[in-house]
């Protein structure tokens, strides 16, 4: 029985999975036979290699013309097993049997006496390797195609394929070609199947249509050609999983990196979504395609269409019934009663868009969740590049290495002793600086449960400075300590007393009703505050009956406290839930208190009565959306959805309401570093909808539908990729704001090229734009920005609507107008790492609290 | 006539925060009622079908944050409405007590036609939770509802799923009869988002 592996390891490539078993005639063979041949290698000690298929009629096209062409065969052939080991002939280690295994091409004219040969196995039985050895001469193995195109015969170990790409024919147009790509890199010349001159592939034709009355290759899809003869004959030797992504893609002996990057397992793509929304396979319009059985996506998104189509049936019987009474009236003409009481026009007319949504989101839904199954494993920059690549156009990856850390050991979470080995010893003084530390924790989150959130949250909340050493952060701990003791006392008295005007004590009993409706309903999902296991203190309080615990209890003091602590503002609802998570962290009422403050000093602007601050930033979200995504932004604003009122939640606090709680502890510690920006949770927005631009661009038509989509995505984004997508967006932001100021600062150089003696313009320019702007500029080289010009208002002119920043991008970077916008102050804002924090007059002024 | 276009409902509900605006309306789409809905941030809407007369309507329920600050964004969802739902909780007198401001800042920011006749209903919500915590009297309720131009009223349990169907009959059929009349005024827009083809080239499913 062929089981040891010896035969293993001598082979360029890893050792395969478990390619699918050749055929039982493949090992018919007798030791006597296999002891005949030799490799390519030692061609002169040997008697030839083992041709167990060949191909004529393949071409080399090296120009464009015809009579280049060169003719050849491709053939797999077999040489023997490059092991020394006597063991060879029972075992046959996959990747010995693959690296043994060539893939060739052999120019005609160089054939010989072997084309005899050749032309018998081409013509013998099609379906199995040949019974009979047949030899032939070696041809020279090669794992690079060198410069000299199609001048060589070639032969590649199947262990060296990386990949081939298929193009079928199109009769009248092009002849089928392949296109072997190597593990190396390299691609090897097309081969074109002159499948018309080609004796076997004529043969089979005319099985084929004997056996079927059909010229079609077997899974009914397009005319048989010699390329399909490839890959079903590859297969009999070696995996072969078509990329799912790139369906003219073939990988060959696929690693598990592999096939996440390219074949049926990669993520469902907008356009895979779209095919099956619009009932098509998913891999249309390519031919072929088989779906892997176990492709997850795939049965999860035949499921959802399943359960789509029931839902249609259901939607049809209801709205038949109604559709009766309309049907019946006696005074419609006779063609509209018919088409009245067809079930199906009802369906599709009326109520197609509600299901359609219904699918759409299911489908994306699933997208997420396999991208977060995909997330658990390790990043790999090839995870990143791959990101990259969707979405939102390509941009490179920048310092992929930085730090000497591989990006996958980035985004590995800080340990504690990690944490620890940050500081000194001794001192317990930072020995690193702030913003190494910070972009860790930023990439890599910290660990979940050895508790080194406990300590680094009050680094990143501000609690602690970074500077401070042991003893500075022990006193200020102590000193936080008893002002919490005193705040709390404060509040305490004020209800106990009753102190202050009417209007005082109205708002403070007012508070205190909402804070304890608030705390009851916030995160008690969480194992922390779910339980009820005391009496409520207050038997007067709407909860009096149903108990309460002590982490709730804690909850009302702090928040009661806030209320002293900045009685400008005083409670506002949503502040319950951006407590609970550091409570959760710290489980300290006073230690968590001030980390609440501070949190709170950064969204203190969320929750003004003249709601301001959060008008700001979804001003700045449109502007944002305007710059990086003006197709999407286009499409928001014809659906009246620029007021990006949709993000509303998602900004107030900070996504708490979509994410699970323990992704929650993720996100904000990565927010808290102010790594890349202090408004990183703008770009985790963008990076939000640029993963669902395209169910947002296909299928949503109205602002309800906008806002309800939005909403439903709650617990169903994928954090890591869109914690990724947010810093993309970011770097991309950069560099769009970086080129925009680079054209600003050399105002002379348009100038200049504008002298060159340019034809009247008669029309708009080359680039759809009049150039009088440039001329404008040019008479004025001094001014940078010369917005004021006459000549920019012509330009304005051209455009049907309000300039916008979106234009500005569209228009391209490299126009001359590009001097005339500017970067608004307010996205300008999110280039800073400092927090924005509103003055004590503003919230005093916008507070709403009893202080105003 | 033509056949007659899918008629869509617009209902608000609004109320303080905490009197069960999100409660009530998932008992009566969902069936449902959990102790544990947090509080409402931003807006939502649950949409249901129902007949009313024999005609196929879809309501669509829109739930807002019941802090006073967060009102000032309603603006965007309050245009066109059809109907609005006053909330309070019958256990809780200050919730009581800015119905009225309810009303009038719906009112203005809507800014219907005729504000006299808009539709409004008026629940109070949590009668399950016994006399001994009730704070507000039916009769004192439907004074004010009297006062009001005769809104109906309706007293609710949305945990116990106490007139909840009842209710919103009453609302679906008014604010149906409000949508008809706005139907007679070319003037008025139209405030259903209508479907132009144009935004979307290519397939038209």
């Amino acid at each position: 029985m062929p089981t040891t592996p010896s035969a293993r390891g001598d082979g360029p490539s890893q050792a395969p999975p478990s390619p699918p078993s050749p055929t039982a005639s493949f090992y018919d063979m007798s030791d006597a036979e296999e002891g005949e041949y030799s490799t390519v290698r030692h061609t002169k000690s040997g008697k030839g290699v083992k041709l167990l298929y060949a191909k004529s009629k393949v071409y080399v096209h090296p120009t464009a013309s015809a009579r280049d062409n060169i003719p050849g065969w491709i053939a797999i052939i077999q040489q023997k097993p490059r092991q020394n080991s006597v063991s060879s002939t029972s075992s046959r280690g996959r990747s010995a049997s693959l690296s043994s295994l060539l893939l060739a091409w052999v120019l005609e004219s160089n054939l010989g006496d072997a084309s005899d040969i050749y032309t018998k196995v081409e013509l013998s039985d099609s379906g199995q390797p040949p019974k009979q050895s047949y030899l032939v001469p070696a041809p020279p193995i090669t794992t690079t195609h060198s410069s000299s195109l199609g001048t060589y015969s070639f032969s590649v170990p199947l262990s060296d394929i990386f990949s081939i790409l298929v193009r079928p024919p199109n009769t009248g147009w092009w002849f089928g070609s392949i296109v072997i790509n190597t593990r190396a890199g390299d691609s090897f010349p097309a081969l074109f199947f002159h499948d018309n001159e080609c004796a076997s592939t004529d043969a089979q034709r005319k099985r084929l249509q004997r056996e079927n009355f059909s010229i079609s290759s077997e899974d009914g899809k397009g005319m048989f050609w010699g390329g399909d003869e490839i890959v079903r004959w590859l297969k009999k030797y070696v995996e072969v999983e078509r990329s799912a992504q790139e369906p003219s893609v073939y990988l060959i002996d696929p690693s598990e990196s592999d096939k996440l990057g390219f074949g049926s397992g990669g993520k469902p793509t907008p356009d895979k979504v779209k095919n099956v929304l619009e009932g098509k396979h998913k891999d249309e319009p390519a031919q072929k395609g088989k779906t892997p059985e176990g492709d997850p996506v795939m049965q999860a998104l035949k499921q959802a269409r399943w359960s789509f189509l029931e839902k249609m049936s259901q939607v049809t019987t209801f709205t038949r019934r109604t559709a009766q009474a309309v049907a019946e009236n006696k005074n419609l003409p006779p063609q509209v009663r018919r088409l009245m009481q067809n079930p199906q026009v009802q369906t599709v007319s009326d109520e197609f868009d509600s299901a359609r949504l219904y699918l759409a989101r299911w489908a994306m839904g699933i997208a997420e969740q396999s991208e977060r199954e995909r997330n658990q494993r390790i990043w790999t920059a090839k995870d990143v590049l791959e990101m990259e690549e969707t979405g939102v156009g390509e941009f490179e990856l920048l310092d992929l290495e930085a730090g000497g850390m591989s990006l996958a050991d980035r985004r590995k979470p800080v340990t504690l002793k990690e944490w620890k080995s940050f500081f000194n010893t001794n001192s317990g003084k930072l020995e690193k600086t702030a913003d190494e530390v910070k972009e860790r924790i930023f990439h890599g989150g910290l660990n979940p449960d050895d508790g080194v959130r406990k300590e680094a949250w009050l680094f990143l909340l501000g609690v602690y400075e970074w500077e401070s050493n042991k003893e500075e952060r022990h006193a200020k701990m102590n000193s936080l300590r008893d002002e919490y003791i005193r705040l709390k006392g404060a509040w305490w008295e004020r209800m106990v007393d009753e102190q202050g005007t009417l209007e005082e004590r109205e708002w403070w009993k007012e508070q205190k009703t909402r804070i304890e409706k608030d705390v009851h309903r916030t995160d008690r999902h969480i194992p922390l505050f779910a339980g009820e296991d005391i009496p409520h203190p207050d038997p007067d309080s709407p909860f009096a009956e149903s108990g309460t615990n002590v982490h709730l209890e804690q909850m009302k003091d702090m928040l009661l406290t806030y209320n002293e602590y900045n009685r400008d503002l005083g409670y506002v609802q949503g502040m319950s839930d951006l407590l609970a998570p550091i409570y959760a962290i710290e489980q300290d009422d006073a230690v968590a208190f001030w980390g609440f403050v501070k949190f709170m000093e950064r969204m203190e602007r969320n929750f003004l009565r003249d709601q301001s601050g959060m008008r700001l930033q979804l001003t700045t979200l449109d502007q944002l959306c305007q710059l990086l995504d003006p197709e999407l932004y286009e499409h928001l604003r014809k659906l009246d959805s620029t007021n990006f009122f949709f993000f509303f939640r998602m900004l107030l606090v900070w996504y708490k309401r979509e994410f699970s709680f323990p992704d929650i502890l993720r996100l904000y510690e990565g927010l808290w570093t102010d790594y890349l920006s202090a408004n990183l949770h703008l770009f985790v927005a963008m990076a939000i909808l640029e993963k669902h631009r395209a169910v947002i661009l296909e299928h949503l038509r109205g602002f309800d539908e906008v806002l309800k989509y939005v909403n439903e995505l709650s617990g169903t984004i994928d954090l890591e990729s869109t914690l990724a997508g947010a810093e993309k967006l970011f770097r991309r932001f950069q560099r769009t704001v970086e080129a925009i100021d680079r054209k600003s600062s050399f105002p002379a150089a348009p100038a200049v090229r504008q002298r060159l003696p340019q034809p009247p313009p008669t029309s708009p320019g080359a680039d759809g734009k009049p150039r009088r702007f440039s001329q404008a500029a040019a008479a004025s080289p001094s001014n940078p920005r010369p917005g004021s010009s006459t000549g920019v208002a012509g330009a304005a002119s051209t455009s049907g609507r309000d300039r916008t920043v979106g234009d500005h991008v569209a228009a391209g970077i490299g126009a001359e107008r590009e001097n005339e916008r500017v970067v608004s102050p307010e996205l300008r804002a999110l280039l800073s790492r400092e927090v924005p924090k509103l003055e004590k007059k503003e919230v005093r002024e916008h507070g709403g609290g009893v202080g105003s | 006539m033509s056949s007659r276009k899918k008629i869509l409902l617009k209902v608000i509900i609004l109320g303080d925060s905490g009197v069960g605006k999100t409660s009530l309306m998932n008992q009566y789409v969902n069936k449902k009622f959990t102790a544990s809905y947090k509080a409402t941030i931003g807006a939502d809407f649950l949409t249901k079908e129902v007949l009313v007369d024999d005609r196929l309507v879809t309501m669509q329920l829109w739930d807002t944050a019941g802090q006073e600050r967060f009102q000032s964004l309603g603006v965007a969802f309050y245009r066109g409405a059809d109907c609005c739902v006053l909330v309070y909780d019958v256990n809780n007198a200050k919730s009581f007590d800015t119905l009225d401001s309810w009303r009038d800042e719906f009112l203005i920011q809507a800014s219907p036609m005729d504000p006299e006749s808009f539709p409004f209903v008026v629940l109070g919500n949590k009668v399950d939770v016994g006399e001994d915590k009730r704070v507000i009297s039916s009769k004192r309720a439907m004074a004010f509802c009297q006062g009001k131009g005769g809104i109906p009223y309706f007293e609710t349990s949305a945990k116990e799923a106490v007139n909840v169907e009842q209710a919103f009959e009453v609302i679906a059929r008014n604010a149906l009869a409000q949508e008809e009349s706005q139907d007679f005024n070319p003037e008025f827009p139209e405030t259903i988002p209508i479907n132009i083809g144009e935004q979307n080239q290519g397939c038209s499913c």
